[in-house]
C-alpha cells in the first residue's frame, strides 16, 4: 500500500512539475532576454549568447525618442494614485451607501448599478473619447485619472459584500449613542473594512499599469512623453524597431513587474484577511 | 428612533424565513403610474404655492418663508432657462437634420488666410443634444419633486407640524438623506463616463457617421434602420452579414472554450496542488502566480514573438523534427516551413484558446484553492466514514459544493470573455492576415471577436456607424446572460444572512 502510495504521489509530482514547467518556460525566456546582450529577438538560442545588463541601463538612463521609461513610469505612478484614491473612496461611498442606508429606489439602482458594470467598457470607448475630447482632456493624465475612476462607483459588489457581514447592531447602538450617519460610516464602519479597503486600494492602482486599450485610444498624440508604461512597451514592439528593441522591451516588463507583484502578493494576503476576517466577526 | 421603524433595519425580517404578514393588501401599481398619479394629486389638491413653483420655481418656498431655499431653486431654475436658450437649443434645433451647413473655407486674399464659415459640426451636435436632452429629464425630474415636496410641506403645515428649515434640511444630509451625500458625485461620473457614452453609441447606430461624413468637414445624418439591415443582410456589394455571421459564431465558441477549459482545468490543477500527496504546496502555487505578476499586456506580447512564425519555438520545433511530422500528418501545409500558430484560421484559434488558459488558469487556481479550503470539512469526513472512494467524494461532495459558490460566476465569466479584448487584440493585431476576401472587405477576421472587430472599424477605418451597430447587439447579447446571472448575484434574499 505504502509503496503503491508512493509511485501514485512521484508521478503526480512529476506531471506537476511538467505543468509548471510550461507556465513558466515565457517568463524564464522574458528574464533571460532582458539580460541579453542581442537586442533583437534571438530565434535560434533560447537562453542568450552574451549576457549584459546594459539594456536595464538605457532604459532608466538613456532615454531616446523610443524609450522614455522613466517618464512613462512617472506617468503611470501620477495616473494610479489619483486614480486609486478616487476609486476608492468612490467605491467605499456606494458600497456604504447601499450596504447600511435604506432610501427609496436602492434595490433598483443597485440592479441598475450592476447591470451597467457588466456592459463592457470597450464599446462605448469610442464615446468617452469624444466626449473627453469635446472637453479638451486627450492627451492629458487629468483625463486619463476620469476616464479610469469617474464610473468606479459601479464596481462596489466586493466592498457591499464585505460590509454586509458587519453585525447590523454595531451600527445601531452608535446610533443610540447619538452618532450621526458621516459619523458612523468613518468611526465605526471604516476601521472594520480596512483590510477590504487596502484591498480596493491596490487593485485600482495597478489598474492603469495593466490597461493598454483606453490608454492607447486616449493618449494618441504620438508623442512618447505622454504615453503611459504599457503603450511605450508596445510601441517597442513595432516592425520597424523590433529588432532593436526587444530586449529592452523584456527588460522594461520585468522592470514593471517587481513593483506590481509585490502589491499583488500584498492584495492577495488583504484579501483573504478580509474575507476570513470579516466572517469571523460576523 | 421612531423614524426608522418604517424602514427595515429590523434584523427579524432578514433573519426569519417567513414573509412579513401584510396588515394592509395594497393593490401592486405600475410605478412609473404612481408618480404621474401623485403628481396630479399634488398639482390638483395642492395650494396657490404649490401651483406658483410650478411656473417660478422657489417661489412657493418664499411664500413658506424657506428663504435661502428658494433662491437655490430659483437659482438652479435660472441656469436651467440661460442653458436651455443659450445652449441648448440651438443644438436642438438642428437635432432632427444634424447640421445642413457644410464647412467651407474660402480664401481671403486680404488678411492672406483661409476663412472658415460657420458650418455645422454634425457630431457637436449630437453630443450636445443628447446631453441637452438628458439634462431637460433631469431638470423634469427635480421639477417634479419640487413640487412634490411643496405639496408635503402644504400638507404638513395644514396638520400645523413642524417644517424643516433650510440648516435642518442641510443637517439631514448627514442624517436620513446621508445617501443623497454619497451617492451623487459616483452617480455624476458613472453618467459622464458610462450612462452619455451609451446613449451617444445607440444613437450613432442609426446614423450614416462614417469615413465618407467625418466631422467637421462632412456631415452626417439620421440613415434609420439602414445599419443595422446592412450588418444582417449579405448583397454583392457589401458582405457584412457575412463577416458578422462569422465572427458572432467565433465569439460564442471562443467564449464558452474560454470559460470551460479555465473553469475545469483550474480545479483539476488547484485539486492537484491541494492533494495529500503533494509536497511543497506553497512553492507550487508560488511558481504559478509568478505569471501573474508581469502584466498582461506584457506576457501576451512577449507569447506572440515566442510563438512567430519565425520565432524561437518554430526554430526549434523545426530543428527537433516536429514541424516535418506535422507536415506529414497534415496539420501543417506543405508550402509552408513553419507551424503558423497565429497565422492560419484554425492554428491560431486553438493556439488563441490554449494561450487563454495559460493567463487565465493562474487566476483560477486562486480562487478554486480559497473555495476548497472552505469545503465543510464534515461533510468530506462523513463521506470518508461512509467509504466513499476519493472519486466519489470528489463527484457527490467536493463538485457541487464548487458548483454552488462558483455557478454564478460562470456566466459571468462567459459574459467578460465575449468582451474579451485584450487577449485577441494584443495576440493577433498586426500579426493575423485573413485570407478570406469577404471577410476582409468588411474589416474582419476569422479570429475576431465582435469587440475586436468593433475596435478595428472605429479604430483604423472610421466607420463608426457599423461600430455602433454592433455594439448595441453586443449590449443586448450581454445584457440577457446578465439578467440570466444576476438576479442570483443581487437577489438579496442573501444579503445580511451572515449575524
Amino acid at each position: 500500500m505504502k509503496i503503491k502510495r508512493a509511485i501514485i504521489s512521484s508521478l503526480l509530482h512529476i506531471l506537476l512539475a511538467f505543468i509548471t514547467f510550461l507556465w513558466i518556460i515565457p517568463i524564464i525566456w522574458l528574464v533571460v532576454t532582458a539580460f541579453s546582450g542581442y537586442r533583437g529577438i534571438d530565434i535560434s538560442h533560447f537562453f542568450p549568447e552574451t549576457w549584459s545588463t546594459k539594456n536595464f541601463g538605457t532604459i532608466l538612463f538613456k532615454p531616446d525618442s523610443v524609450v522614455q521609461y522613466v517618464t512613462w513610469f512617472k506617468n503611470t505612478f501620477i495616473i494610479a494614485v489619483f486614480t486609486c484614491i478616487i476609486s476608492t473612496v468612490f467605491i467605499f461611498m456606494v458600497g456604504y451607501a447601499f450596504c447600511c442606508l435604506r432610501f427609496p429606489g436602492r434595490k433598483q439602482l443597485m440592479v441598475f448599478s450592476v447591470v451597467l458594470n457588466m456592459f463592457p467598457g470597450v464599446l462605448s470607448m469610442i464615446a468617452v473619447y469624444f466626449v473627453l475630447k469635446s472637453l479638451g482632456l486627450t492627451n492629458s493624465h487629468i483625463g486619463m485619472i476620469i476616464v479610469y475612476s469617474a464610473g468606479s462607483g459601479l464596481g462596489f459588489l466586493i466592498v457591499k459584500g464585505f460590509m454586509d457581514t458587519i453585525p447590523v447592531s454595531l451600527r445601531e447602538s452608535a446610533r443610540l449613542e447619538g452618532a450621526n450617519e458621516l459619523q458612523i460610516m468613518l468611526k465605526i464602519i471604516l476601521p472594520i473594512c480596512k483590510p477590504i479597503i487596502v484591498y480596493q486600494v491596490i487593485s485600482s492602482f495597478l489598474v492603469p499599469w495593466g490597461d493598454f486599450v483606453l490608454a492607447k485610444l486616449m493618449l494618441n498624440s504620438g508623442l512618447s512623453k505622454d504615453w503611459t508604461i504599457a503603450i511605450g512597451l508596445y510601441n517597442m514592439l513595432d516592425k520597424s524597431l523590433i529588432n532593436k528593441y526587444f530586449s529592452i522591451f523584456c527588460a522594461g516588463g520585468l522592470l514593471v513587474s517587481i513593483p506590481i507583484s509585490v502589491l499583488f502578493i500584498l492584495m492577495q494576503k488583504f484579501y483573504i484577511e478580509g474575507v476570513s476576517g470579516g466572517a469571523i466577526k460576523g | 428612533m421612531a423614524k426608522y421603524r418604517t424602514y427595515p433595519y429590523d434584523r427579524k425580517k432578514y433573519q426569519s424565513n417567513q414573509k412579513p404578514v401584510r396588515s394592509k393588501r395594497v393593490p401592486k401599481v405600475n410605478p412609473i403610474v404612481k408618480y404621474f398619479k401623485d403628481l396630479g394629486t399634488c398639482l390638483s389638491e395642492g395650494s396657490t404655492c404649490v401651483k406658483l413653483s410650478t411656473v417660478f420655481m422657489g417661489l412657493g418656498h418664499i411664500y413658506n418663508y424657506q428663504f435661502v431655499k428658494g433662491i437655490l431653486v430659483f437659482l438652479v431654475q435660472a441656469l436651467f432657462i440661460v442653458y436651455l436658450i443659450f445652449a441648448a437649443a440651438p443644438n436642438l434645433a438642428k437635432f432632427s437634420t444634424l447640421g445642413t451647413v457644410k464647412r467651407e473655407a474660402i480664401f481671403d486674399p486680404l488678411t492672406m488666410q483661409n476663412t472658415v464659415n460657420e458650418y455645422d459640426n454634425s457630431f457637436m451636435i449630437l453630443l450636445s443634444s443628447v446631453c441637452a436632452l438628458f439634462i431637460i429629464f433631469m431638470f423634469f425630474l427635480f421639477w417634479v419633486s419640487n413640487i412634490k415636496s411643496m405639496y408635503r410641506t402644504q400638507l404638513l403645515l395644514e396638520a400645523r407640524k413642524h417644517v424643516n428649515t433650510f440648516g435642518e434640511d442641510f443637517k439631514e444630509l448627514l442624517g436620513e438623506k446621508f445617501h443623497v451625500t454619497l451617492l451623487s458625485l459616483p452617480i455624476l461620473g458613472v453618467i459622464l463616463m458610462n450612462i452619455i457614452p451609451i446613449l451617444i453609441l445607440i444613437t450613432i447606430a442609426f446614423t450614416n457617421y462614417d469615413q465618407n461624413h467625418l466631422p467637421p468637414s462632412e456631415l452626417f445624418t439620421w440613415v434609420g434602420v439602414r445599419n443595422f439591415v446592412k450588418l444582417f443582410t449579405q448583397t454583392t456589394t457589401s458582405s457584412f452579414g457575412y463577416a458578422f455571421r462569422r465572427i458572432l459564431e467565433w465569439t460564442f465558441l471562443w467564449a464558452f472554450f474560454a470559460t470551460v477549459s479555465n473553469f475545469l482545468l483550474g480545479h483539476l490543477i488547484a485539486l492537484l496542488i491541494n492533494s495529500k500527496l503533494i509536497k511543497l504546496k506553497r512553492f507550487w502555487r508560488t511558481l504559478f502566480i509568478v505569471t501573474i505578476a508581469v502584466p498582461q499586456f506584457v506576457t501576451l506580447l512577449l507569447v506572440r514573438n515566442f510563438l512567430a512564425d519565425s520565432g524561437i519555438v518554430n526554430s526549434i520545433c523545426s530543428n527537433m523534427g516536429i514541424t516535418a511530422f506535422l507536415q506529414n500528418i497534415g496539420l501543417v501545409s506543405k508550402n509552408i516551413t513553419y507551424i503558423p500558430f497565429l497565422t492560419s484560421p484554425g492554428w491560431a484559434k486553438v493556439t488563441i484558446v490554449i494561450i487563454n488558459i495559460w493567463v487565465g488558469i493562474p487566476y483560477q487556481i486562486l480562487i478554486s484553492t480559497g473555495i476548497l479550503l472552505n469545503i465543510p470539512r464534515d461533510q468530506i469526513e462523513a463521506a470518508m466514514i461512509d467509504r466513499a472512494s476519493p472519486y466519489e467524494i470528489f463527484k457527490n461532495v467536493t463538485m457541487p459544493y464548487v458548483m454552488f459558490v462558483e455557478g454564478p460566476t460562470l456566466v459571468t465569466d462567459f459574459v467578460r470573455n465575449i468582451n474579451n479584448f485584450n487577449i485577441i487584440y494584443l495576440l493577433t493585431q498586426d500579426v493575423y492576415v485573413t485570407t478570406d476576401q469577404a471577410l476582409a472587405n468588411s474589416h474582419g477576421k476569422e479570429v475576431d471577436l465582435l469587440v475586436t472587430w468593433l475596435f478595428r472599424l472605429t479604430n483604423e477605418y472610421y466607420d463608426y456607424k457599423m461600430a455602433s451597430v454592433i455594439g448595441v447587439i453586443v449590449f443586448s447579447i450581454c445584457s440577457v446572460f446578465t439578467i440570466l446571472s444576476f438576479s442570483r448575484i443581487v437577489a438579496g434574499e442573501r444579503e445580511e444572512v451572515f449575524m
